[in-house]
């Protein structure tokens, strides 16, 4: 095999390979940091008022390890048994997902605003036989409950591990003033007592006998993703998978991620891959302090955790950086303490990466994966060589090509699908053999994104293949289109999506969301004109008050074309700008 | 008797109109509010504002410039000339000081259901209220000069700084509180925003019944002038703000933000500095009564606003 051409470009600490460890499972990974770190701060959980609760390594540990017993003990779990969790970013979050893996069971992160059908599907669908949800959204299961195989539900509060009083406070402030915590009807135990019954029941060898059999090809996690065909499914990530990417993740940053020294802020949700991955498991890996922020919507959420601690490091997608950089007490006073920021999840526009650097001084560098890859796939190295617009070079132990639809490599600057095999790739999708063997081939996993590569072994994406517009043969990616817009000022957001017509085949409209003084229609196509063929200039430019976006800020092209194609056939004026 | 006359003699030195519960009552609470607004800061929200001064420049001329000429014109023009009552200067003095008073923590409150610019608003309010050591006494002593008030009751502007100089040092120590925990400072500054609000359904039910008969025989242009006061600064200030082209946001802030003043404040003050006089009744007077009808106002000012200019703003989702 040829060496590739990205190696030249590993800044000199980090290695082509991974090395080789001796961690079997993700506890085994764990159990370093809580050993290591035992008494320093791992998780604080900061709410937008600045109120706070913290837990040490140790702590975690200690009660992760309770859990562990209760779920296997008190609630009859088996090895390899699927435990749901739903709830936003929170300090149980660590200790139940710990506690899920430390039982030998499978972890199902579920977005805890999924509505009754979404639960239903993912609910029945994993199979799982319990459920870890936050009270304020548990009254959702009534109805839904007896149809899964649930036995077992435990609910956990979001001041949970705060001290008392401030505890109470923010229960009182959400019994009484927001108005967000619903009777449950359901039978439920609460997590403090799950906790109890489980450090009663919890012993030693029975801790280590749970993990008897789970190895690196033992399933960990089943994470939820659309995918390339929509249908949500579960993609199987074993020990082995996530292990690896999160040493791969952490090689690839170098010097860059100092041992027992980063304060992250963790404002992506957890039960995402990104966060869980990066944020979650690889900065605990690295016993840094995690600074959980329940919401990051709206942005001055972040103010009092940015004022109150030292933030060292930030992961986030373009939304949210793009969402800081429009915030005054972010521009004015930029986190002081910053080293570095991971952008991943969408496409960093390049407007937004260079204005991120000159306000913060600080790089930020643009990763790629998918769920399907625990994600990390490619980065951009911090040590060394950062190409904007690039989603960077592979992580050690990672080939990355660009293929044909026959499956043979394309030439260099010419796109194609792009394919990735390596350590973290993912078993298959749970109980859908079709679906993967169609997204695994030969050990490569069919990412459906277009991208291309450059000489230093770069990598483009220009788009995913189902986004891709086609106007009259020519093919236009919403990506340009948008990064074009959003170049213009006075454009906050910008999503573009293409339409049927019967003339051109398809063609683009844009929703633009805009700040005050707001650009006009005129403004924005006269820009396009200048900068692109005629072709991928918008036809329609539709101001909206916001843009429909997933969890974790990525603007859900999907749904603004089904609101685009409704409001077609019910008005039908085929009007055009 | 001999005794009855001595307590008598007593009792009319003491105001009724606040009484001596009431009066600690409202140092709690000013001492309590004054405190969790300081919690609620940090050195870089100063730093925020001086770099973007336009808003507080703008929100001190209109705080410091048209509320207390507001207070002074309908003085002149209706509270003076229409009234009957003996001691009517007493009032008037007490609608100059309610005029001269800084911003109040309720305009946050009301910016933040307005949906203004609630990090402006509260910057404003501290603005407002470090510089009304300086600025409080100083336009008093320029309207009073103006309404030509006896010697017995010319402002002691010492006496005067001092007081609201003492009522500035909990915002240091809120602030102060804060950087030590955030815990802490989080929860002070929840109990401040609840005692802002406290403070009205106190007047209410407390004060309203007890004081039933005084509001009976006062005289209608002394209602004008508590109730025009807010309505005529939250007016002009808006206009003002639109006339000079800024964001509707801003508008709304600064408009709310003028004509709310901190009305504990002004009551704590006088009841500081004026105790000792016999007309601090009718002192009292304006500002328990703009304090009770301000909240009326900036809910009718806050429902206007909240449907106007809406449409073009967006829209956060958020989960918690």
């Amino acid at each position: 095999m040829t060496t590739h051409a990205w190696l030249n470009h590993y800044p000199s600490d980090v290695p082509h390979e991974l090395e080789s460890h001796s961690f079997r499972n993700l506890p085994d990974l764990l159990a370093v940091a809580s050993k290591n770190y035992s008494k320093t701060t791992a998780f604080t959980q900061c709410m937008p008022n600045g109120m706070n609760g913290s837990l040490t390594f140790e702590q975690v540990d200690k009660l992760s390890d309770d859990f562990a017993s209760y779920l296997r003990e008190e609630a009859g779990l088996k090895s390899g048994e699927r435990v749901a969790v739903q709830m936003p970013n929170c300090l149980s979050y660590p200790i139940v997902a710990f506690g899920v893996l430390k039982a030998g069971c499978v972890l199902v992160n579920t977005n805890p605003l999924y509505t009754q059908t979404e639960m239903l599907h993912q609910f029945s669908d994993s199979g799982s036989s319990a459920l870890v949800v936050v009270d304020m959204f548990a009254d959702r299961l009534t109805g839904i409950i007896e149809k899964t195989k649930i036995k077992s539900v435990v609910t956990v509060s979001v001041s949970e591990f705060f001290p008392g009083p401030v505890a109470g406070i923010i229960k009182l402030t959400q019994k009484y003033w927001s108005k967000t915590l619903p009777k449950i009807k359901v039978e439920h135990t609460s997590f403090r007592d799950a906790l109890k019954l489980g450090k009663k029941a919890s012993a030693n060898d029975k801790l280590s006998g749970y993990l008897e059999n789970v190895g690196p090809d033992t399933v960990a996690a089943l994470q939820y993703t659309g995918g390339t065909t929509g249908v949500s499914k579960g993609a199987m990530l074993t020990h082995g998978n996530l292990v690896n990417n999160t040493l791969q993740m952490i090689s690839m940053c170098g010097s860059y991620m100092r041992p027992g020294a980063e304060i992250v802020l963790t404002a992506l949700p957890l039960y995402h891959i990104f966060a869980f991955t990066v944020n979650l498991l690889g900065f605990y890996h690295l016993g840094a302090r995690n600074i959980l922020v329940p919401s990051p919507r709206p942005p001055s959420n972040l103010k009092r955790a940015f004022v109150n601690y030292r933030v060292t490091w930030l992961s986030g997608v373009n939304t949210l950086f793009s969402a800081l950089l429009n915030e005054r007490w972010f521009t004015d006073s930029p986190p002081k303490y910053l080293r570095a920021s991971a952008a991943g999840g969408m496409a960093l526009h390049e407007s937004v990466a260079k204005r991120w650097r000159e306000v913060t001084g600080t790089p930020i560098v643009e990763g790629y994966g998918l769920t399907e890859s625990s994600p990390v796939l490619t980065f951009n190295p911090l040590g060394g060589l950062q190409k904007d617009g690039t989603i960077g070079i592979p992580v050690p132990s990672t080939e990355v090509r660009c293929v044909d639809e026959e499956g043979n490599d394309v030439q260099i600057g010419q796109p194609g699908e792009l394919i990735a095999r390596g350590p973290q790739i993912m078993q298959g999708y749970w109980q859908r053999a079709d679906e993967s063997s169609l997204a695994l081939r030969d050990g490569w996993l069919q990412t459906g994104d277009i991208a291309q590569v450059d000489s230093d072994g770069y990598f483009t994406i220009v788009d995913r293949k189902k986004d891709m517009i086609l106007v009259s043969g020519f093919n236009v990616y919403p990506n340009e289109v948008e990064e074009r817009i959003a170049n213009v000022s006075g454009v906050r957001e910008v999503g573009v999506i293409g339409i049927p017509d019967q003339n051109s085949g398809e063609r683009v409209w844009a929703y633009v969301v805009v700040s005050q003084p707001a650009p006009s229609t005129e403004d924005i196509v006269s820009h396009c004109r200048e900068h692109m063929a005629a072709y991928k200039v918008p036809q329609h430019i539709i101001f909206v008050d916001e843009l429909p976006k997933s969890p974790i800020g990525k603007i859900l092209r999907r749904e603004l074309r089904d609101g685009a194609l409704a409001s077609a056939s019910s008005s039908n004026d085929g009007k055009g700008a | 008797m001999r005794n009855l006359m001595i307590l008598a003699a007593e009792a009319a030195n003491e105001p009724t109109v606040v009484n001596e519960m009431e009066q600690t009552l409202l140092r709690a609470f000013v001492l309590i509010i004054m405190f969790g607004l300081g919690a609620g800061l940090t050195p870089k929200d100063f730093a925020l504002a001086l770099r973007r001064p336009w808003g507080l420049v703008i929100g001190w001329i209109t705080q410091f410039g048209i509320m207390p000429l507001t207070a002074y014109v309908l003085i002149v023009t209706v509270l003076l000339p229409f009234s009957s009552t003996e001691g009517i200067l007493l009032v008037a003095l007490g609608a100059l000081i309610m005029g001269s008073v800084p911003a109040g923590t309720t305009s946050n409150l009301f910016t933040y259901f307005s949906k203004g610019n609630l990090a402006l608003s509260v910057t404003m309010t501290v603005n407002s209220t470090l510089w009304a050591f300086v600025m409080t006494p100083a336009v008093l002593f320029i309207y009073s000069n103006f309404l030509g008030l006896d010697e017995s009751l010319s402002v002691e502007f010492g006496e005067l700084a001092l007081v609201i100089f003492g009522l500035i040092v909990p915002v240091g120590l809120g602030m102060l509180v804060r950087r030590l925990s955030a815990n802490v400072g989080a929860v002070l500054e929840l109990i401040g925003g609840v005692f802002g609000l406290i403070f009205i359904p106190f007047l209410i039910i407390i004060w309203v019944p007890r004081n039933w008969e005084l509001l009976m025989t006062t005289e209608w242009p002394t209602y004008v002038v508590a109730i025009g006061m807010g309505l005529v600064g939250i007016t002009v200030a808006y206009y003002l703000a639109k006339l000079i082209r800024m964001h509707p946001m801003n508008a709304r802030t600064i408009s709310l933000e003028t004509g709310i003043n901190n009305g504990p404040l002004a009551i704590a003050v006088i009841v500081a500095v004026y105790i000792d006089n016999p007309g601090v009744d009718q002192i009292l007077l304006v500002p328990a009564l703009y304090s009770l009808f301000i909240v009326l106002i900036s809910t009718g000012v806050t429902l206007v606003f909240r449907r106007a200019n809406l449409a073009a703003e967006q829209k956060i989702p958020n989960l918690l």
